[in-house]
C-alpha cells in the first residue's frame, strides 16, 4: 500500500512525538541514577552535571542484585511458560465453542484484588510449609497470568477464520490435529504477544513476592524497597536500583521484539 | 515448531517445580541453629549488619536476616503474624505505633524472664520512658533500641544574615525570627515540618505538649478539643501555611520535608534528632556546613518535647526458636553494642551508653548540647496510645492539616474532639 | 507457512489418521472441549475458593486487630455501614468511576491511533516498538517513585517545563484536585503500550482483502477505518478493553507509591482498593474491609458481565 507524502510526513512526527513521549521519563530516571542525591534535587543541574557511578555501586554492593535478577527471570519465565501451557488450549476451547461463562470463571482470577488474597494464601501455603520457596510464587504469579493469556488468545482465536481448520478436517486430520497444525502456527504472534505481556506483569508483580518469598528467593521490586529507609532517602539509589530492575527486562524486549516482529510480518503477507 | 519447543519446555520446568518445591521453603524445626532476624531500613540495621560475623563467631548461630522499609515491613507483620506463621524470630517493631496491637494480640513473646536473668547485661540500665513503652500489663514484651526527641534543626548562616546571634528560645521568637528571615530571603521558606495528616501528628505533638495540652486528659477522655489543643493546632498549621514553602504539599512526611531544608529552601525545620545525618552529610545535604541544632522551643507551657523509643526487638510469640531468638536480642542490645551504633549516631535505649562521652564524640556539638537539656523534660508518647494507633493518628491529624490549607481550624479541631472520643470509646468497649 | 507446504504435510498425514486412530485419541477429539479448558479452570477455582470464601465470611463479622482473634457473627451490619459511609465509601467509588473511564477512555483511543500508525511496515520500526514497549516494561513502583519527582511542585521537573512556557507552577500531586488527574496522567503514560500491542496484534491477524476490496472502491482512509477496520477489529478492542478496564479498577501501584496509605491527606486518590488495603492494613478492620472487597468484587463482576453481554451480540 502506497502511503501518501503529507501522511507520510504526519506519520513520521506523531510517530516522534509518541517515542517522545514515551521515552523521556524514562530517560530521567536513568540521568537521576547517575547524578548525586544533592545534584538530584536540585532543578539547576537538569542536565548539566558531573555523572557519577556511586549509586550503582551501592546497588550492586549492597544486596545481591544478580541473584535478585535470576529469581525474577525465573519465577516470570516459569509462570509464563505454565500459563501458555494450559492457557492457549483453554482460550482455543473456549473460542471455538463459545464457552462464555467459563471464560468468566478463569478472568476471575484476574479481578479478585490482590488484598484479599494475601492473607488467606498465606495461611494456607505456610500450613503446607511451602512459603518460600519458588513454587508458590510461580503458583501466584501464574493466576495472575492465566486469565491475560486466555483472554488475548481467546480474542486472538475469535479473528482466525474457520475455513482454514475445516479444510484441515476434510484433509483427514482430527480436531486436535487440525489445531496442532494449522491453528498453532498461524496463532504464534498472539502467543508471542500474550507470552511477553505475561512475562512483564510476573517480573514487576510486587505484592506477592513482598509476602510469599524469602531472602532466597526475593524479586527485583521487592528488593527497590530496600533504598526507601527510615533514616535516609536515597533517591539516587533508588533511581539506579529502578534501571537495574528495569534493564534485563529491556533486553529481553529488545530480543522478543524479533520475535514479534518476524510473526507480524508473516500475519501481513499471508493470504 | 513452537509448541514443541513450549511443550518441551514446560515439561522441564514442571519437573524442575517439583524438584524446588522441595527445596526452598521453610524447613525449620524448633531450637534450629538459625535464627531469622525481620528488620527495618535504618542506620541501626546497617551497623548490626556489620558486627554480625562477630556475634555467629561466638555463638555458633547462623542469623538470616530479612530487611524491609517501615511500610513494608508493616504489610509483612501484618499478614504473617495474623496467619501465625513461625517464619520469624526476632522483629523489629515501633513500640509507640504497633508495639500495643501486637501484646494484644499474643504475637510478641513474653521475656520477662530473659531480661532478668542476665545481670551483666543489666535491664536496670534501660531508660524508663522506653521500658515503659515496651511493657504489656506488666509483662516485658521488648527491648527498646532507638531512642529520639525533636529538636530544632536550623541555618545558622540565615540566622547570622539577619542579625540573630542565638537560636529562639520560646516558639513565639521562633515565629518572629522566621517572619524576619522570610522577608530577607525571598525563595527561603522561614519554616518547613511535615504536613502528612498522619506523619505531621508525632512532631505537632511537641507543639502540643508545650502548649499545655496532650491527645488525652488525666481521666482518659479525648482532649483535642481543648482550648490549649486548638491554640497549637493554630500555632501549627499558620507556621506552615504563612512562613512554609509556597505550595506546600500537604501529603509531606519527613523524606519531602527534610529535602526542602537540605536544599537550603528553609531557614528552620522541627523533626525528630535521629534523622540529624541527612543534614550534615555533605553528600545529602546542600547546607550540610552551616546547620545548626537547638532545643525545642518554650511554649506557654514551656519546652516540652517528645522522648520516644522509635524502634524496638520483640521474640515472635509464634517461633519455634526462641532460646536462640533471645540470645541475638541480648546481644544486639549489650552494652558495648548499643555503645558501637551510638557512635555511629544511633541513639539507643541506654542511660550508660546515652552518658558516655565516647558515644557522642561523632555528633555536632550543639546537637548534644540540645540532646542532654531535653532529656529531663521529655514526654514519653509522641501519638495517641492507643491500640489502633493508624486510625487516630488520622483523626487528631485532620486539624493540622485543615489549619495548614486555610481552612477552620477551630471547628475542625472540635469535630476531631468528637470523633476521637467516639474512637476510644469504642477501643474500651 | 505457504500454502502448499502445508497441504503436502496434510496428504501424508491423511493416508495415516482415518485408519490408525487409537481409541484413547479418538475419545480427545471427543471431549477436547473440556478437556483443553479443564486445567486452566481447575487451577483458576482452587486457588480462589478458599480466599474468596473466606471473605465472604470475615465480612459477616466484627473481625479487627487479628483474623485469629475472636470475633463475633454479626450479619449484614457491615454492609449496612459501609453502604452508609458517605464519608469514605462514596467518595472512593466516585474515584475508582472517574478513575477507570477516564484512563480506559484516553488508552483505548490513544492506543488505536498509535496501533495504526504502527500498522504498516516502516524504516525503524523495530526501534519505535521498543520505545513503545518500555513504559510497560518499567516496574509500576519504580514509576511511582520516579513521577514523584518529577512532579514534586518545589523541586521537580515539570513545573520547570511548565516555566519553560511561561505557565505557573501546579501543584500536580501535591494539590487536593489535582491529584487525580495527575495519576490518571501516569497511568495513561504506562498501559497506553498495553492496548497498543493488543490491538497491534488484533490488527495484523486481519486479511488484507476487506481493505483492499475498499480502497479499489475509492473509500478513504478515514471511511476505511470506521466501516471495515474497525468492525472486524472488534473483538480485539472489546478484549483490550476488558483487560485494561479490571486493571484499571484495581490500579494500587502508583497510587500507593505516589500518595502512599490512605490515598493522601484528603483522601485525593483514595479508590475502592486503595480504601480496601487501608483498611485492612493499616486499621487491621478486617470485617469492614472484607465487606467492602465483597462490594468491589461485585461491582467488577458487573462491569464484566456488561462488557461480554456486549461481546456476543458484536462477534
Amino acid at each position: 500500500m502506497r502511503a501518501r507524502t503529507p501522511f507520510k510526513t504526519f506519520r513520521v512526527v506523531a510517530l516522534i512525538l509518541v517515542v517522545l513521549s514515551l521515552l523521556a521519563p524514562l530517560a530521567w530516571m536513568v540521568a537521576a541514577s547517575l547524578k548525586t542525591n544533592v545534584d538530584i534535587y536540585n532543578p539547576d543541574k537538569a542536565l548539566l552535571f558531573t555523572p557519577t557511578w556511586d549509586n550503582y555501586a551501592t546497588v550492586l554492593k549492597q544486596a545481591n542484585y544478580v541473584q535478585f535478577i535470576a529469581n525474577s527471570l525465573w519465577v516470570a519465565f516459569a509462570a509464563t511458560a505454565l500459563s501458555i501451557l494450559i492457557g492457549v488450549p483453554a482460550a482455543y476451547s473456549m473460542s471455538r465453542f463459545s464457552m462464555r461463562r467459563s471464560a468468566l470463571v478463569v478472568l476471575m482470577a484476574r479481578v479478585i484484588p490482590a488484598v484479599s488474597l494475601l492473607v488467606p494464601w498465606y495461611y494456607v501455603f505456610s500450613n503446607l510449609h511451602m512459603v518460600g520457596g519458588f513454587t508458590v510464587l510461580i503458583l501466584s504469579h501464574m493466576f495472575v497470568s492465566l486469565p491475560l493469556i486466555v483472554y488475548i488468545m481467546m480474542g486472538y482465536f475469535d479473528g482466525l477464520p474457520l475455513e482454514l481448520e475445516e479444510s484441515g478436517l476434510v484433509d483427514g486430520l482430527t480436531p486436535i490435529g487440525a489445531f496442532r497444525r494449522i491453528t498453532l502456527p498461524l496463532s504464534t504472534p498472539g502467543i508471542a504477544t500474550a507470552g511477553i505481556l505475561s512475562f512483564i506483569f510476573s517480573w514487576n508483580n510486587f505484592m506477592f513476592a513482598l509476602v510469599l518469598s524469602s531472602a532466597d528467593t526475593k524479586t527485583l521490586p521487592v528488593a527497590i524497597f530496600d533504598f526507601v529507609g527510615y533514616a535516609s532517602i536515597d533517591w539516587g539509589g533508588l533511581m539506579a536500583a529502578s534501571t537495574v530492575v528495569t534493564l534485563p527486562i529491556m533486553l529481553v524486549a529488545l530480543f522478543a521484539q524479533k520475535y514479534v516482529v518476524s510473526g507480524l510480518t508473516a500475519g501481513a503477507t499471508k493470504g | 515448531m513452537l509448541r514443541q519447543s513450549v511443550i518441551g519446555t514446560s515439561l522441564a520446568v514442571a519437573a524442575a517445580l517439583g524438584l524446588s518445591a522441595c527445596g526452598g521453603g521453610d524447613a525449620q524445626s524448633a531450637g534450629s541453629k538459625t535464627v531469622r532476624v525481620t528488620l527495618a531500613n535504618h542506620v541501626w540495621t546497617e551497623n548490626i549488619k556489620k558486627a554480625l560475623p562477630e556475634f555467629e563467631k561466638k555463638t555458633g548461630l547462623k542469623v538470616e536476616i530479612t530487611q524491609l522499609g517501615e511500610d513494608q515491613l508493616s504489610d509483612q507483620y501484618n499478614v504473617k503474624l495474623n496467619a501465625g506463621s513461625s517464619d520469624i524470630d526476632v522483629m523489629m517493631y515501633r513500640p509507640l505505633q504497633e508495639g500495643k496491637l501486637f501484646a494484644k494480640n499474643k504475637y510478641l513473646a513474653d521475656v520477662t524472664d530473659k531480661v532478668k536473668a542476665n545481670k551483666d547485661w543489666d535491664w536496670s540500665d534501660f531508660k524508663s520512658g522506653p521500658v515503659q513503652a515496651t511493657t504489656y500489663e506488666d509483662k516485658v514484651v521488648g527491648v527498646p533500641l532507638i531512642t529520639e526527641q525533636e529538636v530544632l534543626y536550623y541555618r545558622k548562616d540565615l540566622l547570622k544574615k539577619a542579625g540573630y546571634t542565638n537560636p529562639p528560645k520560646t516558639l513565639d521568637e521562633l515565629k518572629s525570627m522566621a517572619a524576619k528571615i522570610k522577608q530577607e530571603n525571598p525563595g527561603v521558606a522561614g519554616f518547613v515540618a511535615r504536613t502528612g495528616k498522619s506523619p505531621a501528628v508525632t512532631q505537632f505533638s511537641s507543639f502540643l505538649y508545650s502548649f499545655g495540652g496532650d491527645f488525652v486528659d488525666e481521666s482518659g477522655k479525648s482532649a483535642v478539643g481543648s482550648p490549649e489543643a486548638k491554640q497549637a493546632y493554630a500555632f501549627y498549621g499558620s507556621l506552615i501555611k504563612d512562613l512554609g514553602p509556597a505550595n506546600v504539599s500537604t501529603d509531606m512526611g519527613w523524606p519531602e520535608a527534610m529535602a526542602i531544608f537540605t536544599q537550603g529552601k528553609a531557614a528552620f525545620y522541627t523533626e525528630a534528632n535521629s534523622l540529624y545525618k541527612n543534614a550534615t552529610d555533605p553528600a545529602k545535604s546542600k547546607v550540610s556546613g552551616t546547620v545548626g541544632f537547638a532545643p525545642f522551643p518554650e511554649g506557654p507551657a514551656g519546652s516540652k518535647p517528645y522522648s520516644i523509643p522509635s524502634w524496638a526487638l520483640g521474640v515472635n510469640d509464634a517461633s519455634e526458636n526462641q532460646a536462640n531468638a533471645w540470645k541475638f536480642i541480648e546481644w544486639a542490645t549489650s552494652k558495648a553494642q548499643t555503645l558501637e551504633n551510638e557512635k555511629a549516631g544511633v541513639p539507643g535505649g541506654r542511660t550508660s551508653v546515652a552518658a558516655d562521652p565516647a558515644a557522642t564524640a561523632t555528633y555536632p556539638k550543639d546537637l548534644v548540647e540540645a540532646n542532654a537539656i531535653m532529656a529531663n523534660n521529655g514526654v514519653g508518647h509522641d501519638r495517641p496510645l492507643v491500640v489502633k494507633v493508624a486510625e487516630a493518628r488520622e483523626i487528631v491529624g485532620q486539624p493540622i492539616v485543615d489549619a495548614i490549607t486555610g481552612k477552620d481550624a477551630t471547628a475542625s479541631a472540635d469535630t476531631a474532639n468528637q470523633k476521637f472520643q467516639t474512637f476510644l470509646d469504642d477501643e474500651n468497649k | 507457512m505457504s500454502a502448499t507446504t502445508t497441504t503436502t504435510a496434510r496428504t501424508t498425514e491423511s493416508l495415516t489418521t482415518s485408519t490408525s486412530t487409537p481409541g484413547w485419541a479418538r475419545w480427545a477429539n471427543q471431549h477436547r472441549k473440556w478437556l483443553f479448558a479443564a486445567p486452566a479452570m481447575v487451577f483458576v477455582a482452587l486457588l480462589i475458593v478458599f480466599p474468596v470464601a473466606w471473605t465472604v465470611y470475615l465480612s459477616l463479622t466484627d473481625a479487627e486487630g487479628s483474623v485469629r482473634a475472636e470475633s463475633s457473627f454479626i450479619g449484614f451490619a457491615n454492609y449496612l455501614d459501609v453502604l452508609s459511609d458517605t464519608e469514605r465509601f462514596w467518595p472512593a467509588v466516585l474515584r475508582t468511576v472517574v478513575f477507570t473511564s477516564g484512563v480506559l477512555l484516553v488508552e483505548v483511543v490513544l492506543g488505536m491511533a498509535i496501533a495504526l500508525l504502527l500498522w504498516r511496515p516502516f524504516k525503524g520500526e523495530k526501534w519505535v516498538r521498543v520505545a513503545v514497549l518500555l513504559p510497560l516494561v518499567a516496574t509500576p513502583v519504580a514509576v511511582g517513585m520516579m513521577w514523584r519527582l518529577i512532579f514534586d511542585p518545589n523541586i521537580g521537573m515539570a513545573n520547570r517545563v511548565l516555566g519553560w512556557f511561561g505557565l505557573g507552577p501546579w501543584p500536580w500531586l501535591a494539590g487536593e484536585h489535582s491529584a487525580l488527574p495527575t495519576t490518571m496522567f501516569i497511568d495513561i503514560w504506562q498501559w497506553t503500550p498495553m492496548v497498543v500491542l493488543i490491538l497491534l496484534a488484533g490488527l495484523t491477524s486481519l486479511s488484507d482483502e476487506p481493505q483492499e476490496a475498499a480502497l479499489i472502491d475509492g473509500a478513504t482512509a478515514w471511511q476505511r477505518f470506521r466501516h471495515v477496520t474497525l468492525p472486524l477489529l472488534m473483538p480485539t478492542v472489546l478484549v483490550a478493553v476488558l483487560l485494561r478496564g479490571i486493571d484499571a479498577l484495581k490500579t494500587f501501584d502508583i497510587l500507593y507509591a505516589t500518595k502512599g496509605k490512605g490515598g493522601g491527606s484528603f483522601h485525593e486518590v483514595e479508590t475502592l482498593n486503595v480504601y480496601a488495603y487501608g483498611l485492612s492494613f493499616d486499621y487491621n478492620e478486617y470485617g469492614v474491609s472484607s465487606a467492602v472487597l465483597i462490594i468491589f468484587f461485585l461491582i467488577i463482576i458487573g462491569s464484566m458481565w456488561a462488557l461480554t453481554s456486549r461481546r456476543k451480540d458484536v462477534a
